[in-house]
């Protein structure tokens, strides 16, 4: 009888965990099908970023008649949760759970964030708009529900994002981590292409209730396709669930993560150079219509040649950092491609030739596509795996906040010169001009911060002794200013792969 | 299997792991609650279905 129980009990419970949401073991190599799903979180928020800064930017202004300041101003909104992603890296990489888990739970409250952004937004939007009854409400109803849907979704992108990231480099190797980035860069172009296309579609006649099909549909999307990409994803892990760590405040950590290497130096890069190849995102249709008299069809089509340009980026880096390149190489490839699309770009303008114009845009996308994936990976390499969290969220903060804050300062820039009395006067080229000079500018001096930190690195990597190779920081010089006990490590017991130093 | 007094039948899971399963499911279902309200109060502003 009670060997019968016993065999019931086996079987039921090898049944069980096939229903829960955690991988059974940490295998070596995860199959690419696998990464696959789990890059589908990039599809969301791709989706987000599309219907936020795209299609909404367009609806509020034309079809709901939202000042374009205030409209400005909400999409601005999710900007402000930029820097935290630093704070959210660090957060899931000491969080505490009976399973073991660091990353799903973040995602997991990411994606309720973000679904219910999305949820409320349509109705926000509406009542912003003096839909019907509306009209008679309160200003500050509309006003608050509106920002309150902003700030959720950017709050929920910015930590599904972050965290999906780290997930993604927690189950790789080292030498793989190229191929991960690769694959999230390029699912976040699909689903940003995608979703833009899609949207338009869906909502050509535009109805209000069509607008909240839309949104709430994006909504659900974004449920669903989190959930397939995080499913048994990260293991259960009982050894670290048992563990009782003491870990360092968030001002510890930063001290530990940018001590002694490059990391503010790669951060600096990453803002120079997302600044300079960003900028031209909101400027070069403008440019091409009004100054190469490009038709509309033409001008979309353009968008199509940097989305192209960047995925061959993408193609090129993964394959020659798979074969051992060092990411920051290709990082410096891409900014030195950048240097002439921009001279080519701007040279179109007066020389009236459209071709010249095209051939910088496709530059411009493979400048970015290099640069983008090499500093990603350097990232990834960067960091001790207890830190990883930390590493990516200090590069989403940064490059997402220099993503906004180029768009922001192109189109100001463009504004105020176009703006200028007299400006009629001006050659057409006049307003982009100054701005694909700035774009130039940002990029060289990219190109040189990135010599900078190589001779630092060499530097470091003379004078640093490897005779005392220390726990989770043989990056670490040995002679530390500040002695701290073996067991108050934040990276105790995890075995750290000497290779992520010489990496980066 | 049943000399551990802390696993939950049948999953294999101990008490503690399965709270937290359980924890995740009524954190959503509090936020999707939450969202649900503000949606409604919403929608009634922009066109009131209680007069």
């Amino acid at each position: 009888m009670a060997s019968l129980r016993d065999t019931a009990l086996r079987k039921i419970q090898t049944i069980g965990p096939r229903f829960l949401p955690f991988a059974d073991v940490a295998t070596e190599a995860v199959p690419l099908s696998r990464l696959l799903r789990l890059s589908l979180f990039q599809v969301t928020v791709g989706m987000a970023l599309v219907l936020l800064v795209g299609t909404l930017n367009r609806v509020m202004i034309v079809e709901l008649a939202v000042p374009a300041a205030l409209v400005g101003a909400m999409i601005a909104l999710p900007l402000v949760f930029a820097p935290f992603r630093a704070l959210i890296g660090y957060k899931s990489d000491i969080h505490r759970s009976a399973l073991g888990w660091r990353r799903v739970p973040y995602i997991w409250k990411g994606t309720m964030l973000q679904f219910g952004g999305f949820a409320i937004m349509p109705f926000a939007l509406l009542v912003l708009s003096g839909y019907q009854e509306a009209a008679d409400a309160p200003l500050w109803i509309g006003r608050a529900a509106a920002a309150l849907a902003f700030l959720l979704v950017g709050a929920g992108v910015h930590t599904v994002q972050t965290v999906g990231l780290a997930l993604a480099t927690d189950l790789v190797e080292v030498e793989d981590q190229p191929k991960v980035v690769g694959l999230m860069y390029v699912m976040l172009l699909l689903g940003m292409i995608g979703s833009a296309l899609a949207f338009g579609w869906l909502l050509e006649p535009y109805t209000p209730g069509r607008l909240v099909q839309v949104v709430q549909g994006a909504a659900v999307i974004t449920v669903a396709l989190n959930l397939l990409a995080l499913w048994k994803q990260e293991p259960r892990d009982r050894a670290r669930a048992a563990r009782v760590e003491t870990h360092p405040e968030f001002r510890d950590a930063w001290r530990m993560f940018v001590e002694g290497r490059t990391a503010v130096g790669l951060l600096v890069v990453i803002a120079l150079g997302t600044m300079g190849f960003g900028m031209a995102d909101v400027v070069l249709e403008p440019y091409g219509g009004q100054v190469l008299e490009m038709s509309v069809a033409m001008t979309t089509r353009l968008t199509a040649v940097l989305a192209a340009g960047g995925l061959i980026g993408f193609a090129v880096a993964s394959k020659v950092l798979l074969d051992g390149r060092a990411p920051l190489d290709v990082a410096w490839w891409g900014t030195l491609i950048g240097v002439p699309a921009f001279l080519l770009i701007i040279a179109a303008g007066p020389l009236a030739q459209t071709s010249l114009f095209v051939i910088g845009t496709a530059l411009a996308g493979l400048g970015a596509g290099l640069f983008g994936h090499g500093t990603l990976t350097a990232t990834m390499r960067s960091a001790p795996r207890a830190q990883v969290g930390l590493a990516l969220g200090a590069w989403g903060a940064v490059q997402a906040t220099a993503a906004g804050l180029a768009v922001a300062l192109g189109g100001v820039i463009r504004d105020v010169i176009a703006g200028l009395p007299g400006a009629g006067e001006f050659r057409p080229e006049a307003p982009y001009t100054p701005v694909f000079a700035l774009e130039l500018a940002l990029l060289v001096a990219a190109v040189a911060a990135i010599l900078f930190i190589r001779r630092r690195q060499a530097r470091l990597f003379q004078t640093t002794s490897y005779t005392e190779p220390r726990q989770g920081r043989p990056d670490r010089p040995a002679a530390s200013k500040e002695p701290q006990p073996r067991d108050r490590r934040p990276t105790g017991g995890e075995p750290h792969d000497d290779g992520r130093l010489t990496a980066l | 299997m049943s000399d551990d007094p802390d696993k939950v039948w049948p999953t294999g899971l101990t008490l503690k792991e399965a709270e937290e399963v359980h924890s995740y499911l009524i954190d959503g279902t509090r936020v999707f609650g939450a969202i649900a309200l503000l949606a409604h109060v919403l929608v009634a502003v922009s066109t009131p279905w209680l007069g």
